[in-house]
């Protein structure tokens, strides 16, 4: 235990904290420098970042929620098949996000495969306004994930109470909400923040995939740095801050809801 | 070890205490088994016998007491230096290796080259009846024909003393009396010191020869199984080996008054508790006692009857060409040479009277 | 059972296989115009330019590197306590967790810059060793919580058994512990290997310059096409390793 602990709190904790350091301190301009909220100032007055902290949110909300159904829906229909389909579906699991941010920018920006193939592009898909790109990535990314978490939930003990159920007399409608819903509900919900929790941090997707503007929170602090690496550190640090905030925010109210879920 | 495989140790177990949390598991168990002998360990469920058994193994730290083996102290070492060997109740194999690499499981982390350990391990899965299993894989291997392979991997590692938990209550009824004799001959040939944990007391007499009764956490009686079967310390001794015909009274010149009745009773005179075993309780059309038949239970070899008249209550059992019916009187006969009289001291003894619901 | 592997190859090609095709093919395209579907003319253009302006060379060992050392730190610190975390449920048990889990919920990106903070006095910011830290902050708890379902009741009463038969604390190790874990320590080493070998944030702000695989990767995605995906290519390679061991494992228990 205590190695892990350890590491935790030395790396992590520090990361935290050189992060806080970052927002009221910033040190990279030489010389000492005092601490002062300035950056944080800067972070809430710019526009640019409250839209940052939308976009994040609803690209969060949009893709954790469709991840989600989508998983519910191919789980139902996947428990009754062995192994071997199980295992095609979950092959995207592996594959970074990177990775799937790259094969979607060729198939679906202007001039790539799809408009080869179809002569024009029904919907725009790469930069758009929506980040309707950056949700599709997730959403293939992280719908057999969460998959894989709801079958593993439905083993042979689930099938058993569900024949139970079907014994006195419930209806297959029935033993989905009485029977299948209740197992399952606990590890949807976890899967479904760690996702959320992904896609508010989301990086590299967006950078491929996303508007130019609004950005998200990451690439937010990203522009903040390559912008003015003296000042723009300070910003930056703090915008990455509410980033983190959120997510444990998000994990926590989860957390919560799970909880009173089982009682 | 040496060629004739004289593998003996001599277990001596005293005042030892085990707790879990504040829970007393273990209350200064006394037990000693002579060097190359059986012992069966006997008692219903909760009474400590897998703990006593693990702690003997080095598997539960132990509170206090001391367990020798083979005239040292190995209550300071640790499980692995200890020169015990255990088969639990699940036969606990590698899945990743085959039968006869299970069976030398003690040789092969001893780096034993392969040729010398299959050989070994075949001679061994030979002993227990597995001829040509060595290279099946443990998944295709049943319940039993497993804890065959577990017995063999203990008897692999050549301990100083064998110690089972219970191995055959997972195989089917059938099969447990071959393994029951099968272990009896390996351990004779052996001459291993054995001590054997089961919750059974017709499996502790056939496989002990020496069978210990453990209840709440101490050993109440450690005899030959015919000493607990018919001569029980106390009244608890002998309802848990199946003897629930216990009879309170005085005897006064040598007899004692059970109801209307006046039958001879062993020993002086004076307050007594006697009991007599069901099977002992003769049907009698001159025996002594009257009582009605309140109720007769069918077990497949013979019939329970339940009988009373009065305060007295008997339970006999029958050939079930003799039951008589429901309902009806029987004059029964308790022969005096049946009849053991329970000694009085141990009555009030430590372990509190409490009903045990051993059928 | 025809049904099953008919099921399961359409999936895998609807999901898997057709959407990398266009990487493929995209990797070999010296000429490819416009309206076409298919390249004019195929070659290893791609390739060439990231191996030389896009230091693939460099960035493919860096990010190796990078990967087996952190997520071989991670299994080494998370062994003792996932063991511990599933053998007991202590009154700590829920708090610990959330504590080793927290990680995972913040952003990488996040996680780096706060690090380069102090790396940059440290001397750790723009090295190996530096980038090594980094990751393992972002990994660890990924095999954590994989490691942790790898102890099962059945792990210990097979330890105890060798306990029981003799065999030293080491041995015991060698010879009960690892083969019985193989199939989750197995994973849990792919998943971190692959969660590294992922990273993007992390490794733009410690590595402040140093190549990485992902870093190389991006710039080109706009610029030049052939050139993004033959790096892709590259990247890809350790998650189809990754399949393959799996589906290895999965044949295993079957």
């Amino acid at each position: 235990m205590a190695p892990a602990v350890l590491v935790t709190v030395v790396l992590f904790g520090g990361a935290l904290l050189g992060a806080v350091k970052q927002s009221v301190e910033p040190s990279l301009g030489g010389g000492p420098s005092t601490w002062n909220l300035d950056s944080w100032r800067t972070l809430l007055a710019s526009p640019g970042f409250l839209d940052a902290l939308r976009f994040s949110a609803q690209l969060a909300l949009i893709a954790s929620v469709l991840a989600a159904s989508l998983a519910v829906a191919v789980a139902v229909a996947l428990r009754s098949h062995g192994r071997l389909v199980r295992s095609a579906f979950s092959l995207p699991v592996p594959v970074p996000h990177l990775l799937v941010a790259v094969v979607a920018f060729m198939w679906l920006s202007p001039g790539g495969l799809a408009q080869r193939a179809l002569g024009r592009l029904p919907l725009r898909l790469v930069h758009d306004p929506l980040g309707l790109g950056v949700i599709l990535v997730y959403v293939y990314k992280e719908t057999p994930f969460l998959v894989l978490l709801l079958l593993a939930v439905m083993g042979s003990t689930l099938r058993e109470r569900e024949e139970a159920a079907a014994v006195f007399g419930a209806s297959p409608f029935r033993v989905l909400i009485w029977v299948v819903w209740p197992v399952i509900r606990r590890p949807l919900l976890i899967g479904t923040m760690i996702v959320a929790a992904f896609v508010f941090g989301a990086f590299e997707v967006p950078l491929v995939l996303g508007p130019n503007y609004p950005l998200t929170l990451a690439s937010y602090a990203l522009q903040a740095q390559q912008k003015s690496p003296l000042r723009g550190q300070g910003v930056a640090a703090a915008s990455l801050l509410v980033a983190a905030g959120m997510s444990i925010l998000i994990a926590a109210a989860v957390m919560r809801l799970a909880r009173t879920a089982d009682a | 070890m040496d060629a004739d495989g004289a593998a003996i140790g001599a277990l001596l177990c005293s005042g030892l205490t085990v707790a879990r949390g504040r829970a007393p598991v273990l209350r200064g168990v006394e037990l000693e088994i002579p060097s190359g002998t059986r012992t069966a360990l006997v008692g219903p469920s909760g009474a400590g016998k897998t703990t006593l058994l693990r702690a003997i193994a080095g598997l539960q730290p132990v509170q206090s007491g001391t367990i020798e083996l083979g005239g040292q102290r190995v209550d300071g070492l640790p499980a692995h230096r200890r020169g015990c060997a255990v088969v639990f109740q699940e036969p606990r194999l590698l899945p990743h290796l085959d039968a006869a690499e299970n069976v030398a499981f003690s040789l092969r982390t001893a780096g034993v080259r392969r040729v010398e350990r299959r050989s070994r391990a075949a001679a061994l899965l030979g002993d227990v009846g597995l001829d040509g299993f060595g290279r099946r894989r443990v998944g295709e291997l049943s319940g039993g024909e497993q804890q065959r392979i577990a017995l063999a991997r203990a008897l692999c590692a050549e301990p100083q003393l064998l110690l089972l938990d219970e191995p055959f209550s997972a195989v089917d009824a059938n099969r447990r009396e071959e393994l029951r004799a099968l272990l009896v001959a390996l351990q004779q040939e052996r001459r291993l010191t054995t001590l054997f944990v089961t919750h059974d007391r017709g499996e502790a007499a056939q496989l002990g020869e020496r069978v210990a009764l453990m209840l709440e956490g101490r050993i109440i009686q450690h005899d030959e199984p015919s000493v607990l079967f018919e001569r029980p310390s106390s009244p608890i001794v002998a309802r848990f080996f199946g003897s629930s015909n216990i009879l309170r009274g005085v005897i006064r010149a040598g007899a004692i008054t059970l109801g209307q009745c006046t039958i001879p009773a062993p020993g002086p005179d004076g307050e007594a508790c006697l009991t007599i075993r069901p099977e002992r309780v003769i049907l009698a059309r001159d025996g002594p006692l009257e009582l009605q038949v309140l109720e007769t239970t069918y077990t497949g070899t013979h019939t329970r009857l339940r009988l009373g008249s009065g305060d007295l209550a008997l339970v006999a059992t029958v050939a079930p060409s003799l039951a008589p019916a429901a309902g009806a009187h029987v004059r029964v006969e308790l022969p005096i040479e049946d009849l053991w009289r329970i000694p009085l001291a141990h009555e009030a003894g430590e372990v509190p009277a409490q009903e045990w619901d051993l059928t | 059972m025809r049904e099953p592997r008919r099921i399961a190859t359409a999936a895998a090609v609807v999901l898997f296989a057709a959407p990398l095709t266009v990487l493929v093919i995209q990797a070999f395209a010296e000429v490819w115009r416009y309206p076409a579907l298919l390249p004019q003319q195929f070659g290893l253009r791609g390739f060439r330019v990231a191996f030389a302006e896009g230091d693939a060379a460099a960035a493919v060992s860096n990010s190796l590197e990078v990967a087996l050392l952190s997520t071989g730190l991670a299994v080494l610190i998370a062994w003792p306590a996932a063991r511990s975390l599933a053998a007991t449920r202590g009154r700590w048990h829920g708090a610990v967790l959330l504590l080793l889990a927290l990680p995972l919920l913040v952003p990488p990106f996040a996680t780096g810059t706060g690090l380069t903070e102090w790396f940059i006095r440290l001397g750790l910011a723009g090295t190996r060793a530096g980038l090594v830290l980094a990751h393992l902050t972002v990994v660890l708890p990924y095999v954590l919580l994989v490691l942790t379902s790898a102890f099962s009741p059945r792990v210990v009463e097979l330890e105890e058994m060798a306990r029981s038969l003799g065999t030293p604390p080491l041995r015991r190790l060698v010879f009960v512990t690892v083969p019985s874990v193989r199939a989750v320590l197995t994973a849990a080493f792919l998943l971190g290997f692959l969660v590294s070998w992922s990273q993007y944030g992390t490794s733009l702000v410690v590595g402040a310059g140093l190549p990485m695989l992902p870093l190389t990767l991006l710039p080109f995605i706009g610029s030049d096409p052939t050139v993004a995906a033959a790096l892709s290519l590259m990247f890809l390679v350790p998650a189809i390793l990754a399949l393959v061991l799996a589906s290895r494992a999965t044949r295993e228990t079957l």
